[in-house]
Protein backbone atom coordinates (compact mmCIF):
# COMPACT_ATOMS: atom_id res chain seq x y z
CA UNK A 1 0.00 0.00 0.00
CA UNK A 2 1.21 3.54 -0.69
CA UNK A 3 2.35 5.31 2.42
CA UNK A 4 2.72 9.18 2.49
CA UNK A 5 4.83 10.56 4.37
CA UNK A 6 3.64 13.96 5.67
CA UNK A 7 6.25 16.05 7.35
CA UNK A 8 5.02 18.10 10.32
CA UNK A 9 6.39 20.75 12.40
CA UNK A 10 7.99 20.13 15.27
CA UNK A 11 6.33 22.19 18.37
CA UNK A 12 9.51 23.97 18.62
CA UNK A 13 9.21 24.20 14.74
CA UNK A 14 5.73 25.68 14.82
CA UNK A 15 6.19 28.09 17.47
CA UNK A 16 9.05 29.67 16.01
CA UNK A 17 8.77 28.79 11.77
CA UNK A 18 11.88 28.96 9.36
CA UNK A 19 9.90 30.87 7.26
CA UNK A 20 6.09 30.86 6.31
CA UNK A 21 6.61 29.45 3.56
CA UNK A 22 8.60 26.12 4.90
CA UNK A 23 5.28 25.74 6.92
CA UNK A 24 3.07 26.04 4.29
CA UNK A 25 4.88 23.77 2.02
CA UNK A 26 5.08 21.25 4.82
CA UNK A 27 1.45 20.80 5.46
CA UNK A 28 0.78 21.03 1.80
CA UNK A 29 2.02 17.49 1.19
CA UNK A 30 -0.64 16.46 2.96
CA UNK A 31 -2.91 17.62 0.36
CA UNK A 32 -1.14 16.55 -2.49
CA UNK A 33 0.74 13.39 -1.54
CA UNK A 34 -1.79 10.65 -2.96
CA UNK A 35 -3.46 13.21 -5.68
CA UNK A 36 -1.77 10.82 -8.35
CA UNK A 37 -3.28 7.76 -10.10
CA UNK A 38 -6.87 6.58 -10.12
CA UNK A 39 -9.08 6.46 -7.19
CA UNK A 40 -10.66 3.29 -8.51
CA UNK A 41 -10.16 0.15 -6.05
CA UNK A 42 -6.46 1.31 -5.59
CA UNK A 43 -6.00 2.41 -2.56
CA UNK A 44 -8.03 1.38 0.33
CA UNK A 45 -7.28 4.60 2.53
CA UNK A 46 -10.09 3.23 4.98
CA UNK A 47 -9.05 0.44 6.02
CA UNK A 48 -7.46 2.20 8.65
CA UNK A 49 -9.53 0.77 11.88
CA UNK A 50 -11.63 3.72 13.40
CA UNK A 51 -13.89 3.80 15.95
CA UNK A 52 -17.67 3.85 14.56
CA UNK A 53 -19.88 6.34 13.76
CA UNK A 54 -19.56 8.59 16.33
CA UNK A 55 -15.56 8.43 16.81
CA UNK A 56 -15.86 9.09 12.59
CA UNK A 57 -18.51 12.12 13.60
CA UNK A 58 -16.40 13.89 16.02
CA UNK A 59 -13.20 13.73 13.74
CA UNK A 60 -14.63 15.69 11.41
CA UNK A 61 -16.17 18.03 13.95
CA UNK A 62 -12.69 18.97 15.10
CA UNK A 63 -11.91 19.81 11.96
CA UNK A 64 -15.25 21.46 11.25
CA UNK A 65 -14.14 23.47 14.95
CA UNK A 66 -10.33 24.28 13.15
CA UNK A 67 -11.47 25.45 9.57
CA UNK A 68 -14.83 27.63 11.43
CA UNK A 69 -12.37 29.35 13.82
CA UNK A 70 -9.55 30.14 10.83
CA UNK A 71 -11.99 31.46 8.88
CA UNK A 72 -13.96 33.60 11.70
CA UNK A 73 -10.26 34.58 12.76
CA UNK A 74 -9.70 35.66 8.68
CA UNK A 75 -12.65 37.55 8.32
CA UNK A 76 -12.46 39.39 11.57
CA UNK A 77 -8.56 40.51 10.74
CA UNK A 78 -10.12 43.05 8.43
CA UNK A 79 -7.08 42.38 6.05
CA UNK A 80 -9.40 40.29 3.47
CA UNK A 81 -11.38 42.37 0.59
CA UNK A 82 -13.49 42.36 -2.33
CA UNK A 83 -14.63 39.27 -3.66
CA UNK A 84 -11.72 37.43 -1.66
CA UNK A 85 -14.14 38.88 1.61
CA UNK A 86 -17.30 37.34 -0.08
CA UNK A 87 -15.81 33.88 -0.13
CA UNK A 88 -14.06 33.67 2.89
CA UNK A 89 -17.64 35.08 4.83
CA UNK A 90 -19.54 32.25 3.38
CA UNK A 91 -17.02 29.82 4.01
CA UNK A 92 -17.15 30.90 7.61
CA UNK A 93 -20.98 30.19 7.56
CA UNK A 94 -20.51 26.95 5.65
CA UNK A 95 -18.12 25.52 8.08
CA UNK A 96 -20.10 26.59 11.11
CA UNK A 97 -23.05 25.22 9.18
CA UNK A 98 -21.24 22.12 9.52
CA UNK A 99 -20.13 22.20 13.14
CA UNK A 100 -23.70 22.91 13.83
CA UNK A 101 -24.60 19.54 11.64
CA UNK A 102 -22.49 17.74 13.06
CA UNK A 103 -23.37 18.76 16.83
CA UNK A 104 -26.97 17.50 16.25
CA UNK A 105 -26.01 14.35 14.46
CA UNK A 106 -23.83 13.08 17.26
CA UNK A 107 -26.22 14.30 20.19
CA UNK A 108 -29.23 12.27 17.98
CA UNK A 109 -27.40 9.07 17.56
CA UNK A 110 -26.42 9.48 21.71
CA UNK A 111 -22.93 10.68 21.44
CA UNK A 112 -21.50 13.49 23.27
CA UNK A 113 -19.82 16.13 20.76
CA UNK A 114 -16.01 17.08 21.33
CA UNK A 115 -15.73 20.73 22.54
CA UNK A 116 -14.25 23.13 20.86
CA UNK A 117 -10.13 22.60 21.12
CA UNK A 118 -8.18 25.88 21.54
CA UNK A 119 -6.34 25.92 18.39
CA UNK A 120 -3.13 27.71 17.41
CA UNK A 121 -2.08 29.34 14.49
CA UNK A 122 1.49 30.32 13.07
CA UNK A 123 2.38 33.54 13.86
CA UNK A 124 1.25 36.53 10.84
CA UNK A 125 -1.16 34.27 9.59
CA UNK A 126 -3.73 36.33 9.40
CA UNK A 127 -1.73 39.36 8.62
CA UNK A 128 -2.21 39.32 5.11
CA UNK A 129 -4.37 38.04 2.59
CA UNK A 130 -2.00 36.31 1.02
CA UNK A 131 -1.17 34.72 4.07
CA UNK A 132 -4.46 33.83 4.94
CA UNK A 133 -5.45 32.14 1.39
CA UNK A 134 -1.99 30.57 1.63
CA UNK A 135 -2.93 28.61 4.47
CA UNK A 136 -6.86 28.14 3.44
CA UNK A 137 -5.07 26.39 0.76
CA UNK A 138 -3.81 23.69 3.04
CA UNK A 139 -6.79 23.37 5.03
CA UNK A 140 -9.20 22.52 2.46
CA UNK A 141 -7.62 19.43 0.54
CA UNK A 142 -6.96 18.07 3.74
CA UNK A 143 -11.09 18.69 4.97
CA UNK A 144 -12.00 16.91 1.50
CA UNK A 145 -9.46 14.04 2.02
CA UNK A 146 -10.52 13.27 5.99
CA UNK A 147 -14.35 12.80 4.85
CA UNK A 148 -13.47 10.87 1.30
CA UNK A 149 -11.18 8.55 3.38
CA UNK A 150 -13.94 8.33 6.52
CA UNK A 151 -16.91 7.60 4.08
CA UNK A 152 -16.53 4.15 3.10
CA UNK A 153 -16.08 3.42 7.52
CA UNK A 154 -19.48 4.74 8.25
CA UNK A 155 -22.03 2.36 9.09
CA UNK A 156 -24.81 4.92 9.10
CA UNK A 157 -26.34 5.55 5.59
CA UNK A 158 -27.74 8.73 7.31
CA UNK A 159 -24.30 9.47 8.79
CA UNK A 160 -22.72 8.49 5.00
CA UNK A 161 -25.26 10.64 3.49
CA UNK A 162 -24.83 13.80 5.59
CA UNK A 163 -20.86 12.97 5.35
CA UNK A 164 -21.31 13.31 1.58
CA UNK A 165 -23.19 16.32 1.14
CA UNK A 166 -20.27 18.25 3.82
CA UNK A 167 -17.60 16.64 1.59
CA UNK A 168 -18.71 17.87 -1.45
CA UNK A 169 -19.33 21.72 0.07
CA UNK A 170 -15.47 21.02 1.15
CA UNK A 171 -14.65 20.14 -2.51
CA UNK A 172 -15.92 23.56 -3.98
CA UNK A 173 -13.88 25.20 -1.20
CA UNK A 174 -10.90 23.88 -2.90
CA UNK A 175 -11.87 25.34 -6.11
CA UNK A 176 -12.99 28.77 -4.90
CA UNK A 177 -9.65 28.89 -2.62
CA UNK A 178 -7.52 27.62 -5.77
CA UNK A 179 -9.57 30.17 -7.67
CA UNK A 180 -8.44 32.99 -5.19
CA UNK A 181 -4.76 31.93 -5.05
CA UNK A 182 -4.27 31.95 -8.99
CA UNK A 183 -4.39 28.53 -9.91
CA UNK A 184 -5.51 27.74 -13.51
CA UNK A 185 -7.29 25.93 -13.72
CA UNK A 186 -8.57 26.00 -10.25
CA UNK A 187 -10.64 22.52 -10.34
CA UNK A 188 -7.40 19.94 -11.58
CA UNK A 189 -8.35 17.23 -9.59
CA UNK A 190 -9.95 14.22 -11.68
CA UNK A 191 -10.03 12.08 -8.39
CA UNK A 192 -9.96 14.10 -4.93
CA UNK A 193 -7.61 12.10 -2.49
CA UNK A 194 -8.82 10.67 0.09
CA UNK A 195 -6.56 10.34 3.10
CA UNK A 196 -5.27 8.17 6.16
CA UNK A 197 -6.72 9.36 9.74
CA UNK A 198 -2.95 9.41 10.69
CA UNK A 199 -2.50 11.65 7.98
CA UNK A 200 -5.16 14.09 8.65
CA UNK A 201 -4.36 13.89 12.04
CA UNK A 202 -0.64 14.75 11.31
CA UNK A 203 -1.66 17.63 9.46
CA UNK A 204 -3.85 19.33 11.88
CA UNK A 205 -1.74 18.44 15.23
CA UNK A 206 0.26 21.62 14.38
CA UNK A 207 -2.79 23.73 14.75
CA UNK A 208 -3.82 21.84 18.03
CA UNK A 209 -0.62 22.67 20.27
CA UNK A 210 0.69 19.25 19.35
CA UNK A 211 4.45 18.94 17.55
CA UNK A 212 3.81 14.69 17.07
CA UNK A 213 1.34 12.20 16.85
CA UNK A 214 0.54 8.96 16.83
CA UNK A 215 0.46 6.51 13.54
CA UNK A 216 -2.88 5.72 14.07
CA UNK A 217 -6.32 7.50 15.28
CA UNK A 218 -7.87 7.14 18.81
CA UNK A 219 -5.85 8.77 21.90
CA UNK A 220 -3.21 11.62 21.04
CA UNK A 221 -0.99 12.58 23.66
CA UNK A 222 1.16 15.38 24.01
CA UNK A 223 2.62 17.09 27.23
CA UNK A 224 0.85 15.15 29.82
CA UNK A 225 -2.43 15.97 27.61
CA UNK A 226 -4.62 13.72 25.59
CA UNK A 227 -7.34 14.74 23.18
CA UNK A 228 -9.69 12.06 22.52
CA UNK A 229 -10.50 12.72 18.69
CA UNK B 1 -22.31 -4.80 11.27
CA UNK B 2 -22.97 -6.61 7.62
CA UNK B 3 -23.36 -3.24 5.44
CA UNK B 4 -25.10 -5.62 2.50
CA UNK B 5 -27.43 -7.13 5.50
CA UNK B 6 -28.10 -3.77 6.80
CA UNK B 7 -29.32 -2.14 3.89
CA UNK B 8 -31.55 -4.69 2.90
CA UNK B 9 -33.25 -4.47 6.35
CA UNK B 10 -33.76 -0.93 5.83
CA UNK B 11 -35.55 -1.44 2.67
CA UNK B 12 -37.84 -3.32 4.87
CA UNK B 13 -38.32 -1.40 7.58
CA UNK B 14 -41.91 -0.79 8.65
CA UNK B 15 -43.57 2.69 8.36
CA UNK B 16 -43.65 3.85 12.23
CA UNK B 17 -39.91 2.76 12.60
CA UNK B 18 -39.22 4.61 9.50
CA UNK B 19 -40.92 7.78 10.27
CA UNK B 20 -38.74 7.64 13.67
CA UNK B 21 -35.37 7.61 11.52
CA UNK B 22 -37.34 10.32 9.40
CA UNK B 23 -37.36 12.32 12.21
CA UNK B 24 -34.21 11.77 13.65
CA UNK B 25 -32.44 12.84 10.30
CA UNK B 26 -34.97 15.68 9.86
CA UNK B 27 -34.30 17.00 13.26
CA UNK B 28 -29.77 17.90 12.40
CA UNK B 29 -30.72 19.01 8.79
CA UNK B 30 -33.36 21.36 10.10
CA UNK B 31 -30.86 22.60 12.78
CA UNK B 32 -27.97 22.85 9.82
CA UNK B 33 -30.14 24.21 7.68
CA UNK B 34 -31.30 27.24 9.90
CA UNK B 35 -27.37 27.64 10.33
CA UNK B 36 -26.80 27.98 6.79
CA UNK B 37 -29.56 30.61 7.15
CA UNK B 38 -32.13 28.63 4.86
CA UNK B 39 -35.73 29.74 4.79
CA UNK B 40 -38.39 27.78 7.05
CA UNK B 41 -40.55 26.65 3.95
CA UNK B 42 -38.23 24.45 2.43
CA UNK B 43 -36.69 22.66 5.38
CA UNK B 44 -39.37 19.93 5.25
CA UNK B 45 -38.96 18.77 2.08
CA UNK B 46 -35.08 19.59 1.85
CA UNK B 47 -34.39 17.13 5.25
CA UNK B 48 -37.05 14.73 3.41
CA UNK B 49 -35.08 14.50 -0.16
CA UNK B 50 -32.01 13.68 1.77
CA UNK B 51 -32.99 10.75 3.09
CA UNK B 52 -35.35 9.66 0.51
CA UNK B 53 -32.79 9.70 -1.91
CA UNK B 54 -30.56 6.94 -1.31
CA UNK B 55 -33.69 4.74 -0.87
CA UNK B 56 -34.33 5.36 -4.17
CA UNK B 57 -31.11 3.63 -4.98
CA UNK B 58 -30.92 1.06 -2.59
CA UNK B 59 -31.78 -3.18 -4.06
CA UNK B 60 -30.08 -1.52 -7.34
CA UNK B 61 -27.26 -3.42 -7.09
CA UNK B 62 -24.07 -1.61 -7.77
CA UNK B 63 -23.54 -2.36 -11.16
CA UNK B 64 -26.42 -0.76 -12.34
CA UNK B 65 -26.11 2.46 -10.17
CA UNK B 66 -22.58 2.44 -12.37
CA UNK B 67 -24.15 1.90 -15.48
CA UNK B 68 -26.38 5.05 -14.68
CA UNK B 69 -22.93 7.40 -13.51
CA UNK B 70 -21.24 5.64 -16.26
CA UNK B 71 -23.67 7.06 -18.76
CA UNK B 72 -23.95 10.79 -16.87
CA UNK B 73 -20.10 10.77 -17.57
CA UNK B 74 -20.75 10.02 -21.03
CA UNK B 75 -22.83 12.97 -21.13
CA UNK B 76 -20.30 15.32 -19.47
CA UNK B 77 -17.56 14.21 -21.36
CA UNK B 78 -18.78 15.07 -24.76
CA UNK B 79 -20.41 17.82 -23.65
CA UNK B 80 -17.52 19.81 -22.14
CA UNK B 81 -15.39 18.10 -25.56
CA UNK B 82 -18.33 20.34 -27.76
CA UNK B 83 -17.66 23.21 -24.78
CA UNK B 84 -14.01 23.36 -25.67
CA UNK B 85 -14.75 22.49 -29.79
CA UNK B 86 -16.80 24.65 -29.97
CA UNK B 87 -14.92 28.18 -30.05
CA UNK B 88 -16.80 29.93 -27.69
CA UNK B 89 -14.27 30.26 -25.47
CA UNK B 90 -10.89 31.54 -25.91
CA UNK B 91 -9.44 32.75 -23.15
CA UNK B 92 -6.86 30.81 -21.57
CA UNK B 93 -8.77 30.38 -18.08
CA UNK B 94 -11.98 29.09 -19.85
CA UNK B 95 -10.14 26.68 -22.26
CA UNK B 96 -7.83 25.18 -19.79
CA UNK B 97 -10.83 25.01 -17.02
CA UNK B 98 -13.40 23.26 -19.27
CA UNK B 99 -10.70 20.66 -21.30
CA UNK B 100 -9.65 19.93 -18.14
CA UNK B 101 -13.56 19.31 -16.39
CA UNK B 102 -13.61 17.24 -19.98
CA UNK B 103 -10.86 15.22 -18.99
CA UNK B 104 -12.13 14.41 -15.65
CA UNK B 105 -15.38 13.25 -17.01
CA UNK B 106 -13.64 10.66 -20.13
CA UNK B 107 -11.40 9.64 -16.75
CA UNK B 108 -14.30 9.18 -14.57
CA UNK B 109 -15.99 7.09 -17.46
CA UNK B 110 -12.87 5.23 -18.14
CA UNK B 111 -12.59 4.17 -14.01
CA UNK B 112 -16.16 3.17 -14.00
CA UNK B 113 -16.05 1.00 -17.33
CA UNK B 114 -13.28 -0.58 -15.90
CA UNK B 115 -14.94 -1.25 -12.79
CA UNK B 116 -18.54 -2.87 -14.70
CA UNK B 117 -16.29 -5.03 -16.15
CA UNK B 118 -14.46 -6.37 -13.26
CA UNK B 119 -18.14 -6.92 -12.29
CA UNK B 120 -19.04 -8.79 -15.29
CA UNK B 121 -21.87 -6.04 -16.42
CA UNK B 122 -22.29 -4.64 -19.23
CA UNK B 123 -21.02 -1.27 -20.37
CA UNK B 124 -23.81 1.11 -21.76
CA UNK B 125 -23.64 2.56 -25.27
CA UNK B 126 -25.95 5.19 -25.10
CA UNK B 127 -27.26 7.07 -28.08
CA UNK B 128 -26.41 10.63 -26.51
CA UNK B 129 -28.81 13.49 -27.57
CA UNK B 130 -28.00 16.78 -27.86
CA UNK B 131 -30.20 20.44 -27.47
CA UNK B 132 -29.38 21.86 -30.10
CA UNK B 133 -28.81 25.38 -28.68
CA UNK B 134 -26.12 23.86 -26.63
CA UNK B 135 -22.84 25.39 -27.99
CA UNK B 136 -25.42 28.65 -29.06
CA UNK B 137 -23.76 30.62 -27.27
CA UNK B 138 -21.13 30.99 -24.14
CA UNK B 139 -23.44 31.76 -21.63
CA UNK B 140 -25.84 28.99 -22.55
CA UNK B 141 -23.49 26.13 -23.02
CA UNK B 142 -22.35 27.39 -18.79
CA UNK B 143 -26.26 26.93 -18.06
CA UNK B 144 -26.16 24.03 -19.55
CA UNK B 145 -22.86 23.13 -17.32
CA UNK B 146 -24.30 24.35 -14.31
CA UNK B 147 -27.50 22.48 -15.12
CA UNK B 148 -25.94 19.22 -15.34
CA UNK B 149 -23.02 19.45 -12.58
CA UNK B 150 -26.31 19.58 -9.57
CA UNK B 151 -27.32 15.90 -11.43
CA UNK B 152 -24.05 14.57 -10.80
CA UNK B 153 -23.51 15.76 -7.97
CA UNK B 154 -27.64 14.37 -6.79
CA UNK B 155 -26.98 10.95 -8.43
CA UNK B 156 -23.15 10.33 -6.85
CA UNK B 157 -24.94 11.47 -3.15
CA UNK B 158 -28.16 10.14 -2.80
CA UNK B 159 -26.19 6.57 -4.57
CA UNK B 160 -23.97 6.62 -2.21
CA UNK B 161 -25.13 5.06 1.01
CA UNK B 162 -26.81 2.22 -1.51
CA UNK B 163 -23.73 0.94 -2.94
CA UNK B 164 -22.68 -2.01 -1.58
CA UNK B 165 -18.77 -2.67 -1.98
CA UNK B 166 -16.94 -0.03 0.01
CA UNK B 167 -14.16 0.04 -2.79
CA UNK B 168 -16.93 1.11 -4.90
CA UNK B 169 -17.92 3.75 -2.95
CA UNK B 170 -14.43 5.04 -1.87
CA UNK B 171 -14.34 5.83 -5.49
CA UNK B 172 -17.69 6.94 -6.12
CA UNK B 173 -17.58 9.47 -3.33
CA UNK B 174 -14.49 10.62 -4.81
CA UNK B 175 -15.46 11.45 -8.31
CA UNK B 176 -18.57 12.84 -6.66
CA UNK B 177 -16.21 15.57 -5.18
CA UNK B 178 -14.86 16.33 -8.12
CA UNK B 179 -17.93 16.79 -9.39
CA UNK B 180 -18.70 19.29 -6.78
CA UNK B 181 -15.29 20.70 -7.52
CA UNK B 182 -16.74 21.18 -11.59
CA UNK B 183 -19.78 23.26 -10.10
CA UNK B 184 -17.62 25.48 -8.30
CA UNK B 185 -15.46 26.05 -11.45
CA UNK B 186 -18.58 26.49 -13.54
CA UNK B 187 -19.90 29.13 -10.95
CA UNK B 188 -16.97 30.84 -11.33
CA UNK B 189 -16.57 31.20 -14.65
CA UNK B 190 -20.42 32.46 -14.84
CA UNK B 191 -19.04 35.27 -12.86
CA UNK B 192 -20.97 34.21 -9.38
CA UNK B 193 -19.02 35.97 -6.47
CA UNK B 194 -18.88 34.39 -4.44
CA UNK B 195 -18.80 31.36 -6.54
CA UNK B 196 -19.26 28.65 -2.88
CA UNK B 197 -22.40 29.51 -2.32
CA UNK B 198 -23.60 26.72 -0.77
CA UNK B 199 -23.43 25.12 3.08
CA UNK B 200 -24.88 21.39 1.92
CA UNK B 201 -24.64 19.81 -1.50
CA UNK B 202 -28.20 17.98 -2.78
CA UNK B 203 -28.61 14.28 -2.87
CA UNK B 204 -30.82 13.66 -6.05
CA UNK B 205 -33.35 10.64 -5.94
CA UNK B 206 -32.91 8.04 -9.00
CA UNK B 207 -35.90 9.02 -10.80
CA UNK B 208 -35.09 12.90 -10.56
CA UNK B 209 -31.75 11.56 -11.90
CA UNK B 210 -33.11 9.50 -14.64
CA UNK B 211 -35.86 11.90 -15.67
CA UNK B 212 -33.35 14.65 -16.33
CA UNK B 213 -30.97 12.16 -18.33
CA UNK B 214 -33.74 10.76 -20.30
CA UNK B 215 -34.36 13.86 -22.62
CA UNK B 216 -29.89 13.39 -23.58
CA UNK B 217 -30.65 9.69 -24.19
CA UNK B 218 -29.52 8.32 -20.64
CA UNK B 219 -31.93 5.21 -19.68
CA UNK B 220 -31.93 2.85 -16.74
Amino acid sequence: MEKHMINVPSVEGFARPRTRRDFFKALAVAGVGAAAGSAVLSRPAFAQGGGGDLDIGNFALTLEYLEAEFYTRAVDSGVVSGDALAAVINLREHELAHVDALTGLITQSGGTPVAKPTFTFPPDTFSSQASILSLAGTFEPVGVGAYLGAAPMIQSPDVLAAAGSIAGVEGEHVVTINNLNGVVPPANTPFPAALMMDEVLAAVAPFMGMGSMPSTGGVAQSSGRSIRL
Amino acid sequence: MDGAESRASLVGFDREHSRRDFLKTAGWVTAALSAAGFGGVALASRADAQEAAYTTYQGLGDAAILSVAYQLELLEGNFYAAGVDSGLFTDDFSVSQLAAIRDHEFAHADAIAGVLSSLGAAIPEPNLVFPPDVTADAATFLTYAATLEPVGIGAYQGAAPALVDKNILASAISIHNAECQHWNAIKILQGIVPPNNVAFEEPLPLQTVLEAGAPFGITA
